[in-house]
């Protein structure tokens, strides 16, 4: 994946005055630890989804600044976290990055009296979330837990408590919990459950550890590899009735983690990463799971549709549309009975009726007649006469003619629907499109401005710059005449067809309204389900052998190099760690494989018909050499088991080189990569098959399991 | 680091240096405290009504329009009663719900119209009472005259207002040292919800006397629990009742004693859902029924005023939002206020004594001027 080395634009320049305080307390030990509770909390705000789900919406205005009852997205992100005691918010841009600049300069989040100072970074090089936090770790811009948060999330939890527990977590257990991630409780079938974020959760009912993380993608049987429930407290939970708010309490570590895991994209792939990883890095993940408040992220336009019924219907008060908690002049209205709301200067003509959670934004008039329910109509719209508006989302200055009936659709700003339209269920009409007269759009027409071809020939350029996309797409929209079928005869717009090559996405089908359009029918998924699982299972659990063999010819290639080149250690940790990643190796396999590797490498080197004398003499530099290797995965008592019994497999299999072992067990022992128990254990455990039994019969080895013995006990002696 | 060691600053700053500081710099510290208000009042509210008592609510807009005295600037009483009159509007609208907050803004404005006219010489009495000639003629001219300079006004508003604090901190004392006239030996007294104010009227009879209180639990919210709670610690032999079985129980009720969240113009009241409904119950059964409000919860605000009298919460305590399917198809719906009509009162309890809801209206015309009401 192509990183272009292009510096990235600064647009706040408070930033560098904090760097020298950020590396200086980066690693916070326990001396310090009341002063990191004093600093300000911070947050990482992404204002972008990093995805295509709302085009041909998004192609015009970014997500963070769609109107959701009347007030721009990332305005509630803000106020979420301003109230939850943010003091410091880093807001990151990179599509139409100007736009939500402007937004959050003129917004009351930039005033000087704010309590959470926004800075904003702008970069036309992030394309997900691994890139901005790499960037977060590359600028060392936190230096203390932070809260991160999408663009689009909506949420008035209170996530002081979930804060709490995290820095407890952390306090006592020397920084291994990187994560908290705030979950809300809510039964399978809630509305507001978003379909993609469907997750399966194990965790550990005391310590609230996350186990496992599974998104079910709608499957009916799920997998779940059983060594999670081997160690740690003996109480499990898996829960299935969560719901994924999006927001998560992180530690600097994890910013450092994304630098390290270059393939880490989205928090999903985190997640996942450091529960495969738990045992080699000793990080883990845990849970806070909350059923008081509301949070949702808006991820497509079913999100959209349910998360405004929820904040008309006060589900997230006090963030209710008459708070006018943005402070912005104007935006103010008046709430009465069954939740209509109107803004000022709202005109509403005879025989109309509001009926239930309606809002209604200032300026706008309603003709005679409307029956209007379930639905949000922003400013300074004119809605003619005999209009029938149900859960329909009608943004900023619309223009909606007499007999129009519109259904669960999302009209956006400048739109001119002409007499007599009908819009089912599911339609989106893009900016300034014009529909009509005297036609019915069926279910699910998208129409834009922008011609559906239009966008593969400036998928290259996209991201470089938003004035040369806009400029190209409108030379191209005079080329192309309107189709009158589609559009009806005074139309103006396109029927907009979301692309496939995106369907290999994990993002999954792109589809605006989400995955509920399409939803599996109950009777195909015994078999799909099945598969699907089976697939989504052997890939944590028992990768397949050629996968195995892969990976060998790979580590021993890297040490090959590593022994040519004279690379660091470290980096062939990092090396063999994104192999094992590249192709989905345990953990216990990878250090057999390794152990197998360079026990092997003389031979490898030199061929098979070493003496056992001129073995050792070249295996011995080599432990000692890539003994930090070693080390860094071999750490619980269980690796060095692991460890002994690869090192035993492979002297049954050289069965000439039988005394060797002993030189290299005694020198791994002295290298301190093996422990005297875990080699006594092994030693009295062990012996199997009778060639084993054979093996442990070899005078040098039993003479060194003598020495060990001897030598527990001459130090347990002196303990004493 | 500039901006970091400010904000630090306007954390620990004391009172005392603040009248040291530069003057731009007190303007924004001023700024960023009315803002933080701001902010607090807009969130204010948990589900469970507001999150800090309404006396504490009193006393830290007054602390905050004594501040706004202090520190803004202003040369006659004209202009700070015009910047208090802003500030106020905003305060209003951040939360209609919390009319504590508009009240002791038209305090404030009451204050300083008297310090005025002491200032200019003229005695309060001739001001208060325009008659129907001076009120014709002088009409809209009245802002006119408070253009006049006078070196005393700011201390003489500060130490007005520091008084009225004085009061703030005293109404539930004094409130519950009228206990023992209104509560006897062996009654039984019932009570809805939390009030602090009811609650240091019973505790403060129950040093003396031996009686039963039946605490309604108030649903959703249930403060009626916490209540209960404290007056058992209080030695109270209380039972606590669902507020279905108000109309059961009020029969061997003696007497109702409960607190409200604003008294309104007419003597009506503004309280805790739940409390039309145990007004009623007591009616029915001719059951006496003390409010006890201090002063400071009285508002020149009618019941009709539709927008800013209700207030609706998450519905999350009425059906809470782990439910699945079923929220999708009905609506559910969280009032925190209930309206009492005034005929369906005996008696209010303020911190100045005893009063009919008939003389409300007198007590308002005390407290406010009539300018005042509408900020």
């Amino acid at each position: 994946h192509g990183c272009k080395a292009r510096p990235l634009i600064l647009a706040s320049c408070q930033i560098s005055n904090m760097s020298s305080r950020g590396t200086k307390q980066k690693k916070g030990n326990v001396t310090n630890e009341q002063e990191e509770e004093d600093q300000p909390l911070q947050a990482v705000l992404i204002a972008d989804s990093f995805n295509r789900r709302f085009f041909p919406i998004s192609k015009d205005q970014p997500r963070a600044l769609l109107p959701l009852a009347n007030v721009a997205m990332i305005d509630y992100t803000l106020e979420f976290l301003t109230s939850t005691g943010v003091q410091e918010t880093f807001v990151f841009c990179c599509w139409m990055s100007n736009k939500i600049k402007d937004h959050l300069l003129n917004s009351k989040w930039c005033r000087p009296t704010s309590p959470n100072v926004v800075h904003i970074i702008t970069s036309d090089l992030y394309r997900s979330l691994g890139d901005v936090l790499r960037d977060v770790d590359a600028k060392t811009l936190v230096r203390n837990d932070f809260i991160l948060v999408y663009g689009d999330v909506v949420s008035n939890i209170d996530v002081s408590q979930a804060l709490q527990e995290h820095r407890h977590r952390r306090k006592v257990d020397k920084n291994i919990s990187v994560m908290t991630m705030v979950f809300k409780e809510s039964s399978p079938g809630h509305k507001s459950r978003c379909e993609e974020d469907d997750v399966i959760v194990a965790m550990d009912s005391k310590s609230k550890r996350v186990l496992h993380y599974q998104k079910t993608q709608g499957l009916k049987k799920l997998q779940f590899p059983m060594n999670i429930f081997q160690h740690g407290s003996d109480e499990f939970e898996i829960r299935h009735d969560l719901l994924d708010c999006h927001i998560s309490i992180c530690s600097p570590q994890v910013a450092e983690l994304f630098t390290d895991n270059f393939d880490y994209q989205t928090r999903n792939d985190f997640v996942r990463g450091i529960l495969v990883n738990e045992e080699i890095l000793g990080n883990q993940i845990h849970l806070y799971v909350t059923n008081e408040g509301y949070g949702a992220r808006v991820s497509n336009l079913q999100m959209y549709d349910s998360v405004s019924s929820d904040l008309v219907r006060r589900w997230v008060y006090p963030l209710t549309p008459e708070a006018n908690f943005t402070d912005q002049r104007g935006q103010g209205c008046a709430h009465s009975r069954h939740n209509v709301y109107r803004g000022a200067g709202v005109s509403l003509g005879h025989g109309s009726q509001m009926e239930e959670n309606v809002l209604i934004g200032r300026d706008t008039s309603i003709g005679a007649n409307c029956h209007i329910s379930n639905s949000i109509i922003g400013n300074y719209c004119t809605i003619g006469d005999n209009v029938v508006l149900d859960r329909a989302y009608i943004w900023n200055n619309v223009h909606i003619s007499n007999k129009v009936k519109i259904h669960q659709s999302v009209v956006c700003d400048g739109v001119l629907v002409k007499e007599a339209v009908l819009l089912n269920k599911q339609c989106v009409l893009a900016y300034n499109v014009v529909i009509g007269p005297n036609m019915s759009l069926p279910e699910g027409t998208v129409v834009s401005m922008h011609h559906p071809e239009e966008e593969e020939d400036d998928d290259d350029d996209e991201f470089l710059s938003d004035d040369q996309v806009v400029g190209n797409s409108k030379d191209k929209t005079k080329q192309k005449a309107f189709n009158p079928a589609e559009v009806g005869s005074e139309g103006k717009g396109y029927i907009w067809k979301a692309s496939l090559d995106e369907a290999e996405d994990e993002e999954l089908a792109q589809c605006i309204w989400g995955l509920v359009l399409n939803p599996d029918p109950d009777s195909d998924s015994e078999s799909e389900a099945s598969d699907g699982s089976q697939d989504m299972g052997s890939r944590s659990v028992s990768p397949e052998m050629d996968d195995v063999k892969v990976f060998q010819l790979e580590v021993l290639g890297t040490l090959q190099r590593g022994e040519e080149e004279n690379i660091g250690c470290d980096n062939l940790v990092l090396e063999i760690n994104s192999l094992k990643y590249a192709y989905n190796i345990t953990l216990k396999e990878v250090m057999q494989i390794l152990t197998k590797v360079v026990l092997e490498y003389p031979f490898q080197q030199q061929g098979t018909k070493l003496s056992s004398s001129q073995y050792t003499v070249l295996l011995l530099p080599l432990l000692k050499k890539w003994s930090p290797v070693f080390k860094n995965y071999i750490k619980r008592a269980q690796d060095h088991l692991d460890c002994l019994s690869a090192v035993e497999e492979l002297f049954l299999e050289q069965e000439t080189h039988q005394t060797a072992m002993v030189k290299v067990l005694m020198n791994m022992y002295q290298l301190e990569i093996l422990e005297e128990d875990a080699i006594l254990k092994w030693f009295s455990a062990g012996a199997t098959t009778d060639k084993s039994r054979q093996l442990r019969k070899n005078q040098g080895l039993q003479k060194f399991i003598q020495w060990l013995k001897e030598a527990e006990d001459e130090s347990s002696e002196e303990g004493e | 680091e500039n901006y970091h060691i400010s904000w630090q600053d306007s954390r620990n700053r004391s009172e005392t240096t603040l009248n040291n500081m530069p003057g731009a710099d007190k303007e924004t510290d001023l700024s960023e405290r009315i803002e933080a208000f701001l902010a607090d009042l807009k969130r204010g509210g948990s589900g469970t009504g507001p999150l800090r008592g309404s006396g504490e609510m009193a006393r830290e807009t007054t602390a905050l329009l004594r501040r706004i005295t202090a520190q803004a600037r202003w040369s006659s009483a004209g202009d700070l009663m015009e910047i208090i009159r802003n500030e106020g509007r905003r305060m209003t609208a951040a939360q209609p719900s919390e009319t504590t907050v508009g009240n002791m803004v038209r305090r404030v404005l009451k204050i300083i119209r008297e310090e005025y006219a002491r200032s200019r010489g003229s005695s309060e009495e001739t001001d208060q009472q325009e008659s129907l000639h001076k009120l014709l003629t002088s009409g809209g001219l009245s802002e006119e005259n408070f253009r006049q300079h006078f070196a005393s006004l700011k201390a003489n508003v500060i130490e007005a207002i520091n008084e009225l604090l004085t009061e703030l901190e005293g109404t539930t004392d004094n409130i519950a040292m009228q206990a023992l006239e209104h509560i006897h030996s062996n009654e039984v007294i019932m009570t809805i919800g939390r009030s602090r104010t009811v609650e240091a009227f019973l505790k403060d009879a129950a040093r003396k006397r031996k009686f039963h209180v039946i605490v309604a639990e108030c649903a959703p919210f249930c403060q009626g629990h916490e209540m209960a709670t404290s007056l058992s610690k209080a030695g109270i032999e209380t039972t606590v009742i669902a507020d279905a079985a108000i109309f059961a129980v009020m029969s061997r009720v003696n007497k109702v004693i409960i607190g409200t969240q604003t008294v309104l113009a007419n003597g009506g009241l503004r309280a805790v859902n739940g409390t039309h409904t145990l007004a009623l119950a007591a009616k029915h059964h001719s059951t006496p029924l003390i409010v006890c409000a201090p002063m400071f919860k009285l508002s020149p605000q009618f019941p009709n005023e539709e927008e800013i009298f209700h207030k609706f919460v998450s519905p999350h305590e009425v059906l809470p939002f782990t439910e699945g399917e079923i929220l999708s198809k009905v609506n559910v719906h969280c009032p925190v206020f209930d309206y009492v009509p005034p005929e369906l009162i005996t008696l209010f309890i303020s911190n100045i004594g005893g009063n009919a809801p008939s003389y409300i209206y007198r007590l308002m015309s005390e407290l406010y001027h009539p300018e005042d009401h509408e900020l």
